[in-house]
């Protein structure tokens, strides 16, 4: 005690907040732990850390080491741990696989636990760890098959596990079916969370429950499709468990091939020798009981509600049931009382989880009723059992080696071969009747899904008897397999009652105190070897009659609607399930380790009840002694142990429960929410129909509507017509009044002829007035005219009239005269004649000189018209000839242009060299006179006087001067040039080499000359500077253009000379010079220059200077 | 007309067959027969039709003022011209301005310049884009006429006129291009915008050296013919037509460099055909011109 509480202290002080304090304490808990090897200090951890969630004791505690996590051989635990591992795995699928491995190990150590039983293991302890590794193989196969399946192969690959694999777990394997995750999926995907994610914990136990073919674990959930299934696999299973158990039981025990059987086999083995009373004892009793029903009341299981039958009640007859079965079997062979025994409560809607289940549990029971009539009363049964077996053995052995699969069909033959007539009959009446319940039942069922835990509240009294049958009826399916496979053989109300009772079960398999355990401990054990009589006949079913039920199932199919067949079995699978949960799959005989613990459990409730009345309270101990010789204390342990391997089982039933539950209430949802949503339906189907109502409402009114359409259409119509005769009748108003606007157009039209008309009359008129005018005018002046000519001849008349009376007078006075007038008027007369003629004659004469005057008029008009048009030709030629000379003219003055800019060109070209030179002699100037710079200075000066134009001829005038300039020097020194003068005069070519020889001895007087001489002098001193020889050459080499230059420059520089008033004197001079030259000394006085001087001896050069001269006053005009 | 009367009956024949100018030289011969040349008749004539090339020597130098309108005066005229050639070029020898190695285009170029007044004093002096435009029509006139003096004057001459008579008209020809260009094909002259070639035509090649260099030489004196006649619009309408001839090739260039070098360096085998259709262009935009007397 004082260790706990120091360990108590620890622990809280394992929890401090100091670091050291926790670690300090954490050490000597591992030292502890590491001394002391009891598992009080881990199991006192363990509770600490489940009160505290405290986190260095979980660390502690997950590295304990060797002696503390060392296997726990007690099967107890094992069981325990198994069940909570496998309750605990669908709630971590996905966490869960890490420790796959180690699950894996724990199943494989464990079924190898199971066979090799190490330690001092119970064999009751063994049958729990069985079931629960049982329960463990379901759950990893059923949640990782890949992983598990080559676990399976790599584990018992080995040969050491060989064995444990044939005993253990190959039974196993024989009741699951094959995964369809080993086919579409790997190992891989199993692990994949994704798989787990849509699953709920009661998801991954019904999945795990698809997999088992063991009834008890087994789910159907899938319904029609399951059914098919099933009903497929039927023959298969049928032949499977023959194979195994069937067989089995004919070779007699000599090899174990179903660990089930195996250790109930062992168990019963082992048995014998610790209890052979009770066994007699409650055998005897036991055997008798299950016909009466009485054995699967909940009741009698938990030991609690009821008391035990009396035994009183047992018929002495042991081999009754037997004999009796046998009896029935034998005698009736055919299910004869089926219509009649048959209850209600089995719907033909069941049919196939009916055969499923039935047939497996017949065929599983089969061997172990043998085993217990066997162990139980070897000598007794045996002969019994024999001819049974031998019997049944006989029918395929009669055949040979008739197929397992065939053997429905063969036995069905050889029933039909018996009475197939009855049979048919029989087959078309319950099919008949089975629909018509089915078809009642079916719609109460609905309801029914809603209670969580029906069978509770059904064993109530209170509960309406018609959901009551429902529920048995769903029972019967799990409850009912004899009653519907040894029909024939259970006579009166039993099988229904059997059916009902195991309802009432739940609330006791929980609530069972463990007040008389101990007794029931004796009684359970015995129990196991207790022979169960009423499994014979199964086995004969299976025989003769069990055959049938593949011939029933199609028909059920054919004759039930598939809907309502699908939803009952659905339902009625999900309640038998419960019933089976919470009745923990009893009184099915199942080859599987829960079966055999139920049975276990079972018969062990019962023969304690029974024991605990037989025995007397003071015997009790003498009896155990003499029994088993056993001591109590160890009976009263491994009770307490049982009790809790029951209490385990219970728990893990209960999850399986729960998990059902939720399931349950998921489909419930499903189904409400069909329910509503058929309501929704239906008010959809009403609202359709007030809608159709709506329509026809308003198909009516749009009839009426369409009737007053057509109403006012037509009354447009009418109105229309009227409109269109009032447009007509306007329409033709208007054409009317178009065709009077026509006529009145026309007339319109008539009348502005007609003025037109009478316009060009007036106007017709008005030129008729004028030309009448202009008539009268003329006529006017005609009748002028003829007034003056009445007047003339008015006058003339008067004349006339005178010269009448003169005449008259005349010839009075000639009359009287008479004589010596008449030769007078004779004369007269010839006179006038004569006048009269030469005046004609003359008036003849002036007409005809009038049409001479009048032609010539003409002629000299047309004449004139012609001069004129000689004078227009003579313009327009001298036109045309002024533009013939203009164009002449134009070309001539482009070309006179061009040639302007040609000596432009050359002057430029001439400054330029002209320039250079000057630059050159400027600087031998400047070093040889000072004198000079004056002289350029003036010479400048003439330039600039020249002008730029000029600087050409200028030039010209220079080089062309020479000869001129020598002729002046002679003035003052006499008459010594002349000759040279003369040579300037004459013959320019040959004077300039003449000039320039002169030149050069007269060069002394040069500065003396005035300014007009200035230049020659310039001229004549430069080319003595060293003027290059082709500027003086120029003239001389173009003979024409330097006589035409000379020309020209004499020209200019006698121009400039009479403007510096000394032109007249140096000319005469030059004259002078030329005359002096000619005539010497003759030539001195005379000064006149025109005169024609006869002295001349050459005149050749007197003509020259004249016309020179006259070349120079030329000029000088121009 | 009165040629009407004297003209050959085939002449509808010849026309709606093809052949040109059979007529046309008939009534050209017609006119240059009067003692005085009617100028505007020639102006016009030429401006019609295309003028045989055995007259388009003389036509072009009556035309262009080298030749009075007389024929009397003609030769002496010419022999004045000759002269003034030979004076000149005597003179750009005397001044050592050129020698014989000098290429003629450039003798004519120097002359012409000396005649304006505008010599420099070297020969090596930088071209002005106006000696550029000289030379390359000298170039091509070289190639028309063989004489080197009517070479010499008809280059001058025509030179002359572009600068006198065409100066005001010049400059707006690329308007005038624009605006015919958007009449005939507005989707060419739009993709010329956008590649912002517009601005970038050669409009000196066309407008101020009238094609020289441009064309060959036997097609450009057909457009020279309606240039000395007096009609600088028949550049427009070359140009138009160039452009429209070559208009696919246009189009799928881009850049406004590339397109100015593809048109300053057309191919020359279809100037023909381009010609024509441009003078076809160019009557029926500008209507065909008639005698005005």
């Amino acid at each position: 005690m004082a260790q706990q509480a120091n360990i108590g202290e620890l622990l809280s002080m394992l929890d401090s907040p100091m670091l050291s304090v926790r670690d300090d304490v954490t050490a000597v808990f591992k030292e502890n732990l590491n001394s002391d090897r009891g598992p009080m200090l881990v199991n006192t951890l363990v509770d600490y850390y489940l009160e505290t969630n405290s986190q260095p004791v979980l660390h502690i505690l997950t590295t304990l080491q060797e002696p503390h996590d060392k296997v726990d051989t007690d099967a107890i635990v094992l069981t325990t741990g198994a069940l909570v591992l496998v309750t605990v795995l669908p709630m971590i699928p996905q966490s869960g696989k890490q420790h796959l491995r180690d699950f894996f190990d724990i199943f494989g150590r464990l079924s190898s636990w199971c066979l090799k039983k190490p330690g001092h293991v119970t064999e009751i302890y063994l049958v729990h760890l069985h079931a629960s590794v049982y329960a463990l193989f379901h759950r990893l196969y059923g949640m990782y098959p890949c992983n598990f399946v080559s676990f399976l192969r790599s584990h018992y690959s080995m040969k050491e596990n060989l064995e444990t694999f044939e005993e253990v777990v190959k039974p196993m394997m024989e009741h699951v079916r094959i995964h369809p995750e080993l086919v579409t999926g790997s190992k891989d995907h199993e692990l994949d969370p994704r798989r787990w994610k849509r699953l709920e914990t009661h998801d991954v136990v019904i999945e795990c429950a698809k997999i088992s073919l063991d009834p008890t674990e087994a789910s159907y959930e899938d319904g029609y499709s399951v059914s098919h299934q099933i009903s497929a696999r039927f023959p298969h299973r049928s032949a499977d468990v023959t194979a195994s158990s069937y067989v089995d039981t004919q070779n007699s025990y000599g090899s174990a091939t179903s660990t089930p059987h195996s250790t109930s086999r062992l168990m019963l083995l082992n048995t014998p020798g610790q209890l052979p009373q009770t066994l007699s004892s409650l055998s005897t009793r036991l055997l008798t009981e299950p016909p009466q029903a009485t054995l699967w009341s909940p009741s009698v299981v938990c030991g609690m509600t009821t008391p035990p039958t009396s035994p009183g009640n047992v018929p002495p007859d042991l081999s009754h049931p037997y004999s009796k079965v046998f009896g029935t079997a034998g005698r009736k062979g055919t299910p004869l009382g089926t219509p009649a025994t048959s209850p209600p409560p089995a719907p033909p809607c069941h049919s196939d989880d009916y055969a499923h289940i039935s047939l497996p549990q017949a065929m599983a029971t089969a061997p172990k009723k043998e085993e217990r009539t066997d162990s139980a009363r070897p000598c007794l049964h045996r002969q019994h059992h024999l001819p049974n077996d031998r019997g049944l053995e006989e029918l395929p052995g009669s055949k040979g080696s008739v197929t397992l699969s065939d053997l429905p069909g063969f036995l069905g033959d050889l029933a039909s071969e018996e009475d197939s007539i009855e049979k048919d009959k029989e087959e078309a009446a319950i099919s008949k009747e089975l629909s018509e319940i089915t078809t009642a039942d079916a719609e109460p069922l609905a309801p029914r899904g809603g209670f969580d835990s029906p069978f509770y509240r059904d064993s109530l009294p209170g509960c309406p008897r018609k959901t009551h049958s429902a529920v048995s009826s769903a029972q019967g399916t799990g409850a009912n397999p004899e009653p519907l496979n040894s029909a024939l053989d259970r006579l009166g109300p039993d099988t229904p009652k059997q059916a009902f009772t195991p309802i009432d079960l739940p609330c006791g398999g929980a609530e069972e105190s463990p007040a008389g355990d101990r007794e029931r401990q004796a009684s359970l054990e015995s129990s196991i070897l207790t022979p169960s009589p009423f499994k014979i006949p199964p086995q004969r079913g299976v025989g003769f009659g069990g055959g049938q039920p593949p011939p029933y199932d199609h028909l059920f199919e054919v004759a039930l609607p598939k809907t309502a067949r699908h939803f009952v079995s659905k339902k009625t699978e999900g309640l038998l399930k419960k019933a089976k949960g919470n009745t923990e799959e009893d009184f099915m005989p199942s080859a599987s380790p829960m079966e055999v613990l139920d049975r276990l459990i079972q018969q062990g409730a019962d023969a304690h009840s029974k024991e605990l009345n037989r025995l007397s309270l003071p015997s009790k101990s003498v009896d155990w002694t003499h029994f088993g010789g056993s001591a109590p204390s160890d009976e009263t342990r491994s009770l307490r142990n049982q009790l809790l391997l029951l209490h385990n089982q219970l728990l893990y039933e209960r999850f399986k429960r729960q998990q059902h539950a939720l399931r349950n209430r998921r489909l419930l949802r499903k189904v409400t929410r069909a329910a509503a949503l058929e309501e929704h339906n239906a008010a959809m189907k009403d609202q359709l129909k007030l809608q159709e109502k709506d329509i026809q409402i308003w198909k009516v009114s749009l009839q009426k509507e369409q009737a007053r359409y057509s109403q006012l259409q037509e009354q447009r119509d009418t109105v229309v017509t009227q409109l269109h005769s009032q447009i007509r009748q306007l329409q033709h108003d208007r054409e009317e009044f178009y065709n009077q606007s026509q006529e009145l157009q026309t007339k319109l039209e008539d009348c502005r002829n007609m003025i037109a008309e009478l316009r060009v009359e007036l106007k017709k008129a008005n030129s008729k007035v004028c030309h009448t005018e202009l008539l009268l005018s003329q006529v006017s002046q005609k009748l002028s005219n003829s007034e003056s000519v009445q007047q003339q001849m008015e006058f003339l008349n008067r004349q006339l009239l005178v010269l009448g009376e003169v005449n008259e007078l005349y010839l009075e006075q000639l009359q009287n005269k008479h004589s010596d007038t008449t030769k007078e008027v004779e004369m007269m007369k010839t006179a006038y004649r004569k006048e009269l003629e030469k005046n004609r004659s003359h008036v003849l004469q002036q007409n005809q000189r009038l049409d001479t005057a009048q032609k010539r008029i003409l002629e000299l008009e047309s004449h004139l018209a012609k001069k004129d048009h000689l004078l227009l030709e003579q313009k327009k030629y001298l036109e045309d000839v002024k533009l013939q000379a203009r164009g002449q003219l134009q070309a001539a003055e482009s070309r006179y242009e061009a040639q302007k800019r040609i000596t432009q060109v050359f002057e430029l070209e001439i400054l330029d060299l002209y320039g250079r030179l000057e630059k050159d002699g400027l600087l031998k100037k400047l070093e040889e006179e000072k004198t000079e710079a004056a002289e350029a200075a003036e010479e400048r000066l003439d330039c600039c006087r020249d002008g730029c134009s000029d600087s050409v001829t200028g030039h010209n005038n220079e080089e062309a001067s020479g000869p001129n300039g020598e002729t002046k020097p002679p003035r003052p020194g006499g008459a010594r040039g002349g000759s040279g003068s003369r040579g300037g005069g004459g013959g320019g070519s040959s004077s300039s080499s003449g000039g320039s020889e002169l030149s050069t001895p007269e060069k002394p007087p040069n500065p003396r000359v005035g300014p007009c001489s200035s230049r020659w002098e310039t001229a004549v001193g430069e080319p003595t500077t060293g003027i290059p020889m082709t500027v003086g050459s120029l003239p001389s080499s173009k003979s024409f253009l330097g006589m035409k230059a000379r020309e020209l420059f004499r020209n200019k520089s006698e121009s400039q000379c009479d403007e510096d008033s000394l032109t007249s004197s140096s000319l005469s001079e030059t004259l002078k010079t030329e005359l002096g030259k000619d005539s010497g000394v003759e030539a001195k006085p005379p000064l006149n220059l025109d005169g024609p001087q006869p002295p001349p001896p050459k005149p050749d050069s007197v003509g020259q200077l004249r016309i020179m001269d006259y070349n120079e006053a030329q000029h000088e005009h121009s | 007309m009165t040629e009407d009367s004297q003209r050959n009956f085939r002449s509808v024949y010849y026309e709606k067959v093809g052949f040109r100018g059979v007529e046309e030289k008939k009534s050209l011969e017609i006119l240059l027969k009067d003692d005085c040349l009617d100028i505007e008749k020639l102006c016009t004539f030429s401006q019609r039709f295309p003028l045989p090339s055995m007259y388009r020597a003389l036509v072009w130098k009556v035309l262009l003022g080298i030749l009075p309108p007389h024929h009397e005066s003609h030769a002496q005229v010419m022999m004045y011209r000759k002269e003034q050639y030979s004076d000149v070029l005597h003179a750009l020898e005397v001044i050592r301005f050129i020698s014989d190695a000098t290429p003629q285009v450039e003798v004519y170029l120097y002359m012409h310049r000396l005649e304006s007044g505008k010599l420099p004093r070297s020969p090596s002096f930088a071209l002005e884009p106006e000696d550029e435009v000289f030379l390359a029509i000298a170039k091509a006139m070289e190639e028309m006429v063989e004489d080197s003096i009517d070479c010499y004057w008809l280059t001058r001459c025509f030179v002359n006129q572009l600068n006198n008579k065409y100066r005001d008209f010049l400059p707006q020809l690329p308007k005038a291009f624009e605006q015919y260009l958007n009449l005939e094909d507005s989707r060419l002259l739009s993709h010329l915008k956008t590649s912002s070639a517009v601005s970038k035509l050669p409009y000196d090649l066309w407008f101020k050296r009238c094609f020289a260099g441009c064309l060959p030489e036997s097609s450009l004196q057909r457009v020279w013919d309606k240039v000395i006649s007096g009609s600088c619009k028949i550049l427009v309408f070359v140009a138009v037509e160039i452009l429209l001839t070559f208009k696919i090739k246009v189009m799928a260039l881009n850049g406004a460099e590339k397109i100015t070098k593809f048109l300053e360096n057309i191919p020359q085998d279809s100037s023909d055909a381009i010609v024509s259709k441009a003078i076809d262009l160019w009557h029926k935009h500008c209507g065909t011109p008639v005698h005005s007397a």
